[in-house]
Order: C-alpha cells, then structure tokens, then sequence
C-alpha cells in the first residue's frame, strides 16, 4: 500500500531535525564519561527537555543495592512554577503499579489541557528504572520523537551503568584502601608494641644480667657457693663461686667421687656418711667439712642443703657451701689470743699472788723443820725416843707432801698450757681456789662463808680457766672490802644448780659495791677502780665463761657490796656423787 | 739465875702454842717438850681464852693471823686484861707493818715461819727471863 504523504517538505524538515536530534543523542556518552550517575541523568533530562520541547521530564532511578529509588526532575521554564514535589508524586499516581501501560493523555495538572506522556523503561525490562516525559503539543510524541527517546534511555543506561560500574570500582579501591590502610596501621601499632616488648625484654634481660652479676658478686664477697643435686640420676649443678672455692676448672663435669677427691682424709668417712643418708632420707642437712687442696692447704666449709621434690616427685638438694676458713682462721686467732692474755693476767696475778704463796708454802715448811729438829732431838737423847722420833718422822713426810700438793696446785694454775676441755666437779675446782686464797683472805679479815651446793652436776670446761675466773671474783670481792671497817668483811662464795641443767657460781661481797652508770664498762678491757691493776681481770673472765657457753654478769646487793656471778651448761645426765 | 735455877723454871714453865694451822700445832708442843718446857696448844685465841691454861701460862707463841680473833687482837685482849703474859709471834706472812706493830705492843720476839729451834730456844729463854 502507498503511503500518500500530505507536507513531504514539512516532513523533511521533521526526519532532518530528527537525525539532528539523533546525533546530539549519540554524543551524550562521550558527554558522561567519566561523569557520576547523577549528572549523567541530569544531563538526560536537560537534554530531552530542550531537545523533545517538553513540558516536563520525571526521571526514577533504583539505586543498586537497597535503597529508596532516587527521582528527578526537570521542567520547562514556562512551568516553573510547579514544583518539582507535585511532578513527583503526580507521575506516580499516574504511573501506578504497571508504568509501561500507563495512559499517555492525562489531565494536565500544569493547566487546564490534556497532556500528553509517554513512559519509558529504563532497562530492557525496566530494571534499571523509568523516564516519563511529558508535553502539551497535541502531535506529541511522533515516532520520531519516541525514536529519539529510547536512544537516550538506552544510552543513558549505558551511562549509568558504566558510572555505576566505575563508582563500584572506586568503592572497592577504596575499600581497599582503607583496609590497606587500616591493616598498616594495625601493623604500625603492632611494630610499636613489638618494639615495647623487645625493649621490655632487653631491660628485663639487663635487669637479670645485673642481678646475676650481683649474685655472683655476693657469692664471691661471701664466699658462698649453691648447688643442685638431682639424687636419681647424681646430676650436679654448681655456681661459679663454688668451682671457685673446690679449684675445679669452671663448666667441668662434677660428680659425688670428685668431690670427695677434695674433701680431708680424716673428714671423708664422715662424708661418705652424709651422701648415703641424703639420698635414703630426704632431709635437710647441715654439716662442716674441711677440703684438702693440692697444695696441701685445707679449707674450712659449712655445707647446708633443703631438700625438695622436682616436678616428677624426685629427690633433689638445693642448697649452698660457705667457705669459712678465713672466718675459722681468725676465731683459733682469736681464742689464742684470748689464751695468751688469760696467761697474762695469771701471770699478773702471780704478783699479787706471792704473799699467800709463801703462807701456804711456809706454813707446811714450818712444820717440817720443827718437826726434823725434834725428831732430832728425840734420837740423839741419851735414852732415844724412838716412838716419838717415828711420830715426828711420818709428821715430816706428811707435811712434804702438802708443800708438794701446794706447789702443784699453783703449777697448774700459773703454768701455760692448752686449753682442756674436760668434765669437772665445779665444787672442787672452787675448794682448790679457795685453799690457795685462804690465808690472804684472813690476812684481809675477810669472812668467808662457802655456801656448796651438793647437788651440782659435772660441768665441761677448761679447770684452769674456770678457776682463773673463781680466783679473779675472789679477789676483787676482797680487794672491794679492803676499806670496809664498820661491818664484817663477809664474803659468801656460793654454788647452786640453775633450772635448764646450768651451774651457777656467785660471790658475794660487803665491799663498796660499783657505780651502775658504769655497769658495762666493768667488764670492758683496761678498765679498773684499783689503784694497782690492769683491768684485764673481768674482762678475760668473761670471755672465759662465754667461750664455755656461759654469762657472766655483776649485781648490786640489797644491802652493801655487789654480787658477781657465772653460769655454765652442766654435762647433760650427771651428777656429782 | 743459874743454870739449874733456870733449868727447874723452864721445867715448871708452860708454853702454849695458838695456831689454826695444824702442822705447828701438831709439831711444836713436841720440840717444846723436847726443850723441858710443859705445852699445850690451841686452835684458836677464843679456845685459850676460855681455857684453864690461862692463868698459869708462861709464855705464849702465837699465830698472827686466825680466823676470829688475831693473834694482835689476843694480845690486846690480855693487855687490857692485865695479864702480861710473854708473846713470841710466829706467821707465814712476811709483813713488816704487823712486826712492828706487834713489838711496839711489846711482843717478846716475831718469828717468821719456818723458823729454826735454836731461834726459837733464844726467843723462849727471852720471854721467861722476862716473865
């Protein structure tokens, strides 16, 4: 059928401006490149507008992922006072549910004609969204003008997915970049808290090197050495301090035969002893022991262990070895010199001693010589008295040997000798002491009143030092009453048994007592009130008594004078008979 | 006085020896007795004093230093008592200050121990010419 065309110029002119319109269409991607989704569509709309001689162009979009769908719109500057909204929410009541079967002439809300609109998906199916254009000329939309449209819409689409495509990319870059960024800074906060922790561990790794050095320097000041032994499989662990102390070469393998190697002949038994005891009971022990060097040298040692159990439930010694030899060296130092001063003030005491010497020597010797003259005498009479002569006689030998006794007694007070430690009846060492003083006591008019308590028990001690104590008492007791005339010089010498096995020995004098301010002063050394006298006296009696485990201490009496007293352990379990 | 006469004092005489120490006390009285003097000896001053042997004794040798009273305490005693009875001290301690002190009270003789008999038979021919 021939189609009769009524203004072939007029429809010329029409497809001429259509293909114009066309091209202008086709260059609007070149126009969107690059462009975000919402230019691209109000480009759209402001060409369509403009180019189709619109009255209004409604444009809905659904955005990719859940949101509410974005609408715009443009209108024809002749329109523009309606709102944007009322475009809106009209094109919606008239679109309905099903837009593509919308009505195309509708009342026109901009005045009182009919408008027409055309919907047009955007999308094949509309996926995208939808563009609803409307105008009030009666031949709109021509096809042409339809044509013109669909390729906008089509290559809006385009557009707008390309846009999205490119915003996607961009999200995603920069999702990336934010978790790059994030993970670096996750990882510079983690570098700087590895950083913190090195540099915690290097001061605690300082602070330990410190406290070892510290360690090892205390063990070498003390001279104290520690050890592990592990008694199941013998394993020994030694610090340095005690490779040091055994003069064993440092990091050597150290067993119970090496070291036993080292220990004193006369201390290995005894050793040998200890070792098998630890490993079958499981206490704790302390024992001296000396070591023999190879340069014949010998080392005093005090080892003392805890025992504990390892992880496993097996035995195992900790414990540490003091090398005491210097500490062993000074105290025998010491203890003869303490010896050597005790002699001096014996020796000293020798002088004053003289006097009562003679008494106790003079006095049997008189009795010798009286007695040789009458026996004498009694054989050369012309009728010899034989009985009398052999009386006389046994007499003579009686008091030789009491001269004898004496001269032995103030021997083995004066002589210098080793210190024997020995049980001794405390009452008898004091009876010796007070026969050798007795007549100088008279000679003083000293009354003495010994008050021996028969129930003492033996002591341990040295008899000599012990009665080098009583003798000194003795005579400061004296010499404290020498001034005394307006009351009898008593003088109570006492023994007695103390609760907790102790002996006490006290002297008791009516003298004049001494000053309290200088109590401790007493018994320091070259301290003295007697205008003759090194002051040594009490101050090596109470060494004496504290090397014998006991005190020795001064009291004021009630009345006048001053009580001045010892205590000594006694042995345990005796008894003097 | 001659010898017999002296000889008969001394025999009627009686010395007697105070000394805590029994060794003299013990061997004196003999050689005394050995001398023709009678003896008798004590322990202790207290113990003459209370003693028959007070009044009749000629001479006395006596200890200077005993428990209780001294031997210059006795002599005080019978100072004071007015019984002038010779005194030979005898002592142990060799102590100037007693020996003076002893013959200033007007002791016969101070004899230190031991002492020999002729010093002793000197000293008793002095206190009973004296006495």
């Amino acid at each position: 059928m021939e189609v009769q065309i009524e203004d072939p110029s007029g429809e010329i002119k029409h497809l001429r401006h259509c293909i114009n319109d066309l091209i202008s269409v086709l260059g609007l991607p070149v126009i969107w490149s690059g462009s975000e989704p919402f230019q691209i569509i109000r480009s759209l709309l402001d060409t369509l507008l403009s180019m189709l001689r619109l009255d209004f162009v409604y444009v809905r979009v659904k955005e990719p992922i859940g949101d509410a769908p974005t609408e715009m719109v443009r209108v024809a500057q002749s329109r523009e006072q309606v709102r944007s909204q009322e475009i809106c929410e009209l094109v919606n009541h008239w679109l309905g549910d099903d837009h593509l079967k919308s009505p195309r002439l509708v009342r026109n809300p901009l005045g009182d004609d009919e408008l027409s609109i055309v919907a047009v998906p955007f999308g094949l199916q509309g996926e995208i969204g939808i563009i609803v254009v409307g105008a009030q000329r009666r031949d709109f939309p021509r096809q042409t003008e339809r044509l013109v449209l669909s390729m906008a819409a089509n290559l809006a689409v385009l557009g707008l997915q390309e846009a999205r495509l490119r915003s996607e990319q961009k999200g995603v870059a920069s999702e990336l970049d934010r978790r790059v960024a994030q993970r670096t800074r996750e990882l510079g906060h983690a570098n700087v808290e590895l950083r913190k922790e090195i540099a915690e561990r290097q001061r605690v790794e300082a602070q330990l090197r410190r406290s070892e050095a510290f360690l090892a320097e205390a063990q070498q000041l003390s001279r104290t050495g520690s050890f592990c032994w592990r008694v199941a499989t013998d394993e020994i662990t030694w610090s340095e301090q005690l490779y040091n102390t055994f003069e064993f070469e440092l990091g050597t393998p150290v067993t119970i035969e090496r070291i036993i190697s080292r220990v004193h002949p006369g201390d290995v038994p005894m050793m040998n002893e200890r070792v098998e005891s630890a490993r079958t009971c499981g206490e704790d022990f302390e024992y001296p022991h000396r070591l023999l060097m190879p340069d014949g040298s010998v080392k005093y040692l005090i080892a003392i262990a805890h025992a504990s159990l390892d992880a496993e439930g097996r035995l195992e010694y900790i414990g540490a070895v003091q090398d005491v030899t210097q500490r062993r060296l000074s105290e025998e130092a010491l203890a003869k010199a303490q010896s050597e001063l005790a002699r001096v003030a014996r020796v000293t005491s020798l002088g004053v001693f003289t006097a009562s010497i003679a008494h106790e020597v003079n006095q049997p010797l008189s009795g010798i010589i009286t007695n040789a003259s009458t026996c004498l005498r009694m054989l050369t009479a012309d009728s010899p008295n034989l009985d009398g002569a052999r009386e006389t006689a046994r007499r003579t030998i009686r008091d030789g040997n009491r001269a004898s006794e004496v001269i032995a007694r103030l021997r083995a007070l004066f002589s210098k000798k080793d210190i024997t430690i020995e049980a001794l009846d405390l009452n008898e060492a004091v009876r010796e002491v007070i026969a050798l003083s007795l007549s100088e006591l008279q000679r003083h008019r000293v009354i003495l009143r010994p008050e021996l308590a028969d129930d003492l028990p033996l002591v341990t001690g040295d008899r000599v030092q012990l009665q080098q104590v009583i003798l000194n008492l003795l005579w400061n007791a004296s010499d404290a009453m020498n001034t005394v005339d307006d009351r009898p010089r008593d003088l109570l010498i006492r023994t007695e048994r103390e609760e907790g096995n102790w002996a006490r020995f006290s002297v008791k004098d009516a003298g004049l007592g001494f000053d309290p301010q200088h109590m401790n002063k007493l018994f320091e050394a070259f301290y003295t009130t007697k205008n003759e006298g090194m002051g040594i006296g009490l101050s090596v009696s109470r060494s004496i008594i504290e090397s014998h485990q006991g005190r020795l201490w001064a009291a004021q009496n009630d009345g006048p004078g001053a009580t001045f007293s010892f205590s000594i352990p006694c042995r345990p379990d005796t008894k003097v008979q | 006085m001659n010898s017999h006469q002296a000889r008969s004092a001394i025999e009627r005489s009686l010395v007697v020896v105070i000394d805590d120490d029994e060794s003299l006390r013990e061997s004196l009285p003999d050689l005394l007795r050995e001398f023709g003097f009678a003896a008798h000896a004590f322990s202790s001053a207290e113990e003459f004093l209370s003693s028959d042997s007070n009044g009749q004794t000629k001479c006395l040798i006596l200890d200077v230093a005993m428990p209780g009273m001294t031997g210059l305490d006795l002599q005080q005693e019978l100072r004071r008592r007015g019984q002038e009875i010779p005194i030979i001290f005898v002592t142990a301690h060799k102590d100037d200050t007693v020996r003076a002190r002893a013959l200033e009270q007007g002791a016969v003789e101070f004899l230190f121990k031991p002492f020999s008999d002729t010093a002793l038979l000197e000293a008793l021919n002095k206190a009973i010419r004296m006495s």
